[in-house]
């Protein structure tokens, strides 16, 4: 599958990873874990650049936000501390849902975001958590907003640079905030069908003040449902509001037919997760009133 | 071809093997005679081709095998000690957890796995750490006992050792 490569490099830093991707003219690939790309395999591929030795796995905290570097396996995110707890921990419990235990133990964060599948387990909450990529390339780093990212890397626009850390800004805390992960899979370890992750933040009398709505799986690169997010805002959260905003969830999913599940059962089952994630945030934030 | 040196710890021995730089580290480990790794789907999803990677269960078709430059890979081979057989292997085997047995060094490496970080499983942790682990004949009902059994034969064992001791 891989005939035709003539180097695999190990790289010590960015620029130097840099470096050589800007050599291999085209022919070079970025290898994190390996999982998605030994898939799909590269008669074109000439030169691997290896850059888990390139100093990018790590959880932190800079200047305000918690920074993932791009080389951090799910498995390590699935056991951070930090990330257990961060926004009801639903960036670890993500992860945990993320393919089986072997592949965790390679599979990235940065790879399961450059790859830029629809099912990307770890997109979904990362947009609720309005996380940032960042990039480098030869001419420096730049923050660009995720979803941004994902649009662009799946038309395949960073060719050139790589992607080096995810950054979340601090999430709103407190008692009157709840989080939820939602995963439809065919099995434990199956790519998700449909996947939902949301935030919702409530003021004393109950009444939403914030609500973040992200989709998988249901259009060509992971989404927000902002107009379902609007729709909640300055209402009070009661079953009725639940069950309006699934329903906007579902019209603003544009999912397609596959192998997996056709459009109309995708769009069904967004409704079903959506109104499941939302019942599950508000219950949380309720407990806080 | 061009060819690449490529060290790193299998089974304990210190090794060097020369692969192709696109080499995938199923095909590297099986060319080297390591047999109990299978290839399987090769695509991530069978868990047969699973080897330990510094001591972490890893699908050795979906990583490359030069990104195991320095590290301690451990297959089905290197388990036993001195002729007798990892207590794992030996519950797989008193529970009838093998038939073909294709299936069984990745199940019994991510089982290895899963008692070394977590001595005293719950059933529920050891399905998640099968998971990953397709079997097509027995089922997954042995195998899980057969987990569960090796989990609770090791804490008997370990609480007899100290008193046995103090004994002498």
């Amino acid at each position: 599958m891989f005939d035709h490569v003539e180097s695999f490099c190990r790289p010590a830093s960015v620029p130097e990873a840099l470096r050589l991707l800007q050599k291999g003219k085209g022919r070079a690939r970025i290898v994190a874990g390996g999982t998605d790309l030994a898939v799909a395999g590269g008669d074109d591929v000439r030169v691997l650049i290896d850059i888990t030795r390139a100093g990018l796995t790590y959880i932190r905290y800079k200047s305000g936000a918690l920074a993932i570097g791009a080389t951090t396996t799910l498995a390590e995110i699935e056991e951070s501390p930090v990330l257990r707890k961060l926004a009801g921990g639903i960036l670890a419990r993500a992860a945990a849902t993320c393919g089986s235990v072997s592949i965790r133990n390679l599979a990235t964060i940065g790879g399961n975001m450059a790859n830029a599948s629809p099912a990307a387990d770890m997109a979904t909450p990362l947009l609720v958590l309005e996380a940032a990529a960042v990039v480098a390339g030869t001419r420096g780093r730049r923050r660009l907003p995720l979803g941004e990212y994902l649009a662009d890397a799946a038309a395949g626009r960073f060719s050139k640079s790589i992607l080096v850390e995810i950054l979340i800004p601090e999430p709103p805390a407190g008692k009157r905030c709840g989080w939820s992960f939602e995963k439809l899979g065919r099995t434990a370890v199956d790519i998700s069908l449909v996947s939902v992750a949301a935030g919702i933040q409530l003021d004393r009398k109950g009444t939403v003040t914030r609500a973040r709505v992200a989709l998988g799986s249901v259009a060509p690169s992971p989404m927000r449902a902002e107009t379902a997010e609007q729709l909640m805002t300055g209402r009070l959260a009661d079953a009725a509001l639940i069950a309006e905003a699934a329903a906007e969830i579902a019209r603003a999913a544009r999912p397609i037919s596959d192998v997996r599940a056709s459009a109309e059962y995708r769009r069904e089952m967004s409704q079903v997760l959506g109104a499941r994630a939302l019942g599950e945030c508000v219950r949380q934030a309720e407990g806080g009133l | 071809m061009k060819t690449m040196e490529l060290s790193l710890t299998v089974n304990g021995h210190a090794r060097t093997f020369a692969i192709a730089p696109g080499d995938l580290l199923l095909d590297v480990l099986r060319r080297e005679g390591y047999f109990g790794v299978k290839r399987g789907c090769e695509k991530g999803e069978c868990g047969a081709c699973a080897v330990l990677l510094d001591g972490k269960p890893v699908n050795s078709c979906l990583m490359f095998a030069a990104q195991a430059e320095g590290r301690q890979v451990v297959t089905i081979e290197g388990l036993a000690r001195n002729g007798r057989l990892d207590p794992l292997q030996e519950a797989f085997l008193d529970h009838g957890a093998v038939q073909c047995g294709f299936c069984t060094p990745g199940m019994i490496l991510s089982a290895k796995a899963l008692l070394d970080h977590q001595p005293d499983p719950t059933e529920e942790q050891v399905r998640e750490a099968l998971a990953g682990h397709f079997c097509r004949c027995t089922g997954y009902k042995k195998p899980v006992e057969a987990v569960l059994a090796a989990a609770a034969a090791r804490k008997t064992r370990s609480r007899r050792k100290p008193a046995a001791e103090v004994m002498q």
